[in-house]
């Protein structure tokens, strides 16, 4: 059974839809903004940018009377759900279980759980809002889209830090390929809440500010000092590729196959240095879809400017598809943040041939991490891209998307 | 494909163990308390289904462990007594996990946050965060196993152990791995508890499920793990199956994010699903091991879609809802009660439904009450059903192998 991505939506910092996502990433210029830091969460110094969302567009895509029950992450998700059945030329409408959605999201509902917490901590439990505690569970932005487009077959959420995407991949294709659905909204979705800004920096995780007060992202470089704090979403719609030429449509990319592995000897909270068996699980991956390592031709990777991340997945990429000739790495993360919907909107659009620009902050090379990501020269249409994701704690997932039809 | 289980582990309300679980729900007692995890002061219900105090076996597993949550705990230790159960030393890339929660490392982080905005004792210690994230519980599984293949957390609030399993068993069932430990784990913490309090959805005493005038349900952590393989598999070790995991099935109300569908559309279809996932009808289905929550919609709703499913037999077929028992165990509850599921099975027994006399006589359903009931053979097909906050539903089919 071919599997296709018939639709995309996408929500991010300078990007609302398949047109503006394009021109972001050939413009590939972040413009990450003060994050609110009035609370007392963050240390002294530290990193001060995130790339936010401009939620003064949602109004193109919700009504005020609907968004005001969501919390932010809802609201990204439906936006994106909506936009990826319109770029399908679909309208969504109530069905018999036909339509299943599947999210991934690495952190859950951060802004409601802090408001919570806040309410619990400084008012008495008493006070809580009960509307804020519907929107505090993680499957809220998936349960959202299902009201949002009446979509009543399965609804699952999964979370595996920066692998979540791929593994709602994963779960997605299986319900096609079972027959559980005919067509799936699958996507990723998280918000950055100040509170959750504040405990990447404590983690060290967030890029920090340079001699000039910039922060950036910077893939593969040796000043890499963390990646961009980000949110939005990015949902596709999933189809058969069957089933999207009966009605005469178009899809943007094939999705060959999706999957992950675990390091178990991977620090808890840390990356490590070595893939260990994520290489030979990436390896038989390839091989079992009948790719060789010659015929993978763009690389999507969630690199973003940490340096211990980004040379894991270096070595993972580098050991699996080898030294030399590598395809062109891109990593969009440098452009729109870390947020699982930036790698699969990256990717999608790199298997559609959207030209990428250079990679943002890049410019001096990690020789321990040994690649030069993208430097923006037009490149041909891709047949495969690869795309690759590492967490800290030992995960690591993958998936392998091919020129689309449209 | 048939999907066995081959081993189970279990942490309650009623101790670290499914030894410990079994003789409390066969009791037909309740594990619901006053907790001592943090202060109930100002809530409108003081109980909840708390883990007590490992016994020196069990702490000495525990000792081992450092720097892991509360939920991660409750994990490891529940999937150590399954693979010793299943006679497996598991690991290595054909190994996969996966795990349900809702809450995961929450009470730390709130612990962490409450440092930071001065309320609680002491500096906000990044080491409180370091297992927070959703994916906790099964990441420390993972590491203390040895596990190279996929893992994956489920986080559809109570749902998310039940889909854990659907997922687990289509990862046997395609081959991605020849091991799936899968289940779900939660702790309690004042988030979810605080939440359901402001939503006026639980019972100021210990939950009664499908009682006449049920009041809304308690609070509960655990976790329930399972280890699932091929038949062929189990048998070509020696290992002795415990049950059949025959069928998964899920769906969505769209309806409302914390009402079910008044009819039980949702659920209906989930279970519909499962039956045929595992090639068997309504006729088939012996027992039911319902959610149960004890609220009164959503008992309401779930009767309805069972009357609708199993017709004229509703008021025939046993029903049993663990959660008078073990408290609401939010992500963790799919998975503890197919672990309820499978010892009932392998006991011959169906578990009462605790405190819930008198039941609704409106409900039409026939609900195992006071004492445990010996199972006929025919009744040897379980489902059991977890129904989620945004109308996420699942249900599986859990069967004898006798």
């Amino acid at each position: 059974m071919n599997i296709v991505i018939s639709g995309l939506g996408v929500v991010t910092s300078g990007a609302w839809g398949w047109d503006e996502a394009k021109d972001l990433f050939s413009a590939a210029d972040p413009r990450p903004v003060n994050i609110d830091r009035s609370a007392g969460y963050h240390r002294e110094g530290g990193a001060r940018k995130a790339l936010l969302v401009d939620a003064g567009r949602m109004g193109d895509w919700l009504s005020p009377m609907a968004a005001r029950r969501m919390s932010p992450a809802s609201r990204f998700a439906v936006c994106a759900s909506l936009m990826a059945f319109r770029d399908a030329g679909l309208e969504p409408q109530p069905d018999d279980g036909t339509t299943a959605v599947v999210m991934g999201t690495t952190y859950g509902a951060a802004f409601v759980t802090e408001k919570i917490l806040r309410q619990v901590f400084l008012e008495g439990p008493e006070s809580v809002s009960p509307a804020l505690f519907t929107e505090s569970v993680a499957n809220a932005p998936a349960a959202q889209i299902a009201l949002a487009v009446g979509a009543r077959g399965a609804n699952n959420t999964v979370t595996q830090r920066q692998v979540s995407v791929i593994a709602a991949l994963k779960q997605a294709t299986g319900l096609l390929r079972r027959g559980s659905a005919d067509r799936v909204l699958v996507g990723a979705v998280d918000e950055m809440s100040p509170l959750l800004h504040a405990i990447l920096d404590r983690f060290a995780a967030l890029a920090q500010p340079d001699d000039d007060g910039v922060e950036t992202g910077r893939p593969f470089d040796a000043r890499g000092s963390g990646w961009l704090g980000a949110e939005g979403a990015a949902v596709v719609l999933l189809e058969r590729e069957d089933a999207v030429r009966n009605r005469g449509g178009s899809f943007r990319a094939r999705l060959l196959g999706a999957g992950s592995a675990f390091d178990p000897g991977a620090p808890r909270s840390g990356w490590g240095k070595s893939p260990g068996p994520r290489a030979q699980a990436l390896g038989a991956f390839l091989e079992d879809h009948g790719v060789s390592p010659g015929t993978v031709d763009r690389i999507v990777c969630s690199a973003g400017g940490l340096r211990e991340a980004d040379r894991l997945e270096a070595r993972l990429i580098r050991e699996v598809l080898g030294e030399s000739l590598l395809p062109p790495v891109l990593a969009p993360t440098a452009t729109a943040g870390s947020h699982g919907g930036v790698l699969l909107a990256g990717s999608v659009l790199a298997a559609s041939g959207v030209t990428f620009g250079p990679t943002p902050g890049f410019a001096v090379p990690d020789r321990e991490a040994g690649i030069v990501p993208h430097d923006g020269r037009p490149l041909p249409r891709p047949e495969t891209v690869l795309l690759t994701a590492c967490a800290p704690g030992g995960s690591a997932g993958w998936a392998l998307l091919g020129r689309g039809e449209v | 494909m048939k999907v066995v289980i081959t081993g189970v582990g279990a942490v309650s309300g009623f101790g670290w163990g499914v030894e410990e679980l079994w003789c409390g729900l066969e009791s037909g007692a309740t594990s619901i308390r006053v907790p001592s995890v943090f202060d109930v002061e100002g809530q409108r219900t003081t109980l909840a289904a708390e883990v007590g105090p490992p016994d020196a076996d069990a702490q000495a597993g525990i000792d081992s462990l450092r720097n892991l949550s509360r939920a991660d705990v409750f994990a490891v230790i529940a999937a150590r007594e399954a693979l010793v159960r299943a006679g497996l030393d598991c690991g290595g890339s054909r190994t996969g996990v996966f795990c349900g929660g809702s809450t995961a490392g929450m009470a730390e982080c709130e612990d962490f946050v409450g440092r930071i905005v001065g309320v609680r004792p002491g500096k906000p210690m990044l080491k409180l965060l370091a297992s927070q994230q959703l994916n906790g519980p099964g990441d420390a599984v993972a590491r203390d196993i040895g596990a190279c293949g996929p893992v994956i957390g489920f986080s559809s609030a109570c749902a998310s152990g039940a889909m854990a399993l659907g997922a687990a068993l289509e990862a046997v069932r395609s081959g991605e791995v020849d091991v799936a430990l899968a289940g779900g784990a939660d702790s309690l913490c004042l988030l979810t508890y605080s939440g359901f309090n402001a939503l006026r959805s639980v019972d100021p005493g210990p939950c009664q499920p499908f009682r006449k005038d049920r009041q809304g349900l308690s609070l509960g952590e655990g976790a329930g793990m399972l280890v699932l393989e091929s038949l062929d598999q189990a048998m070509a070790r020696g290992a002795e199956p415990l049950a059949e995991l025959a069928g998964y099935g899920a769906s969505c109300d769209a309806h409302h994010m914390t009402a079910p569908h008044p009819d039980g559309d949702g659920a209906l279809a989930a279970m519909r699903a499962a039956l045929e996932d595992a090639g068997l009808e309504a006729r088939d289905v012996g027992v039911v091991n319902a959610h149960g929550t004890g609220t009164s919609h959503n008992d309401q709703s779930e009767s309805c879609a069972l009357r609708r499913l199993l017709g004229d037999r509703s008021c025939e077929v046993p029903l049993t809802a663990p959660k008078g028992a073990l408290g609401h165990v939010l992500g963790a509850a799919g998975a503890l009660e197919a672990v309820a599921s499978v010892l009932a099975l392998e006991r011959g027994k169906v578990f009462p439904t605790a405190g819930s006399v008198p039941a609704d006589p409106d409900l039409g359903i026939d609900l195992v009450l006071e004492n445990p009931r010996r199972l006929p053979k025919a009744s040897q097909t379980w489902i059991s059903t977890n129904f989620a906050f945004g109308g996420a539903n699942a249900a599986l089919v859990i069967r004898s192998l006798v």
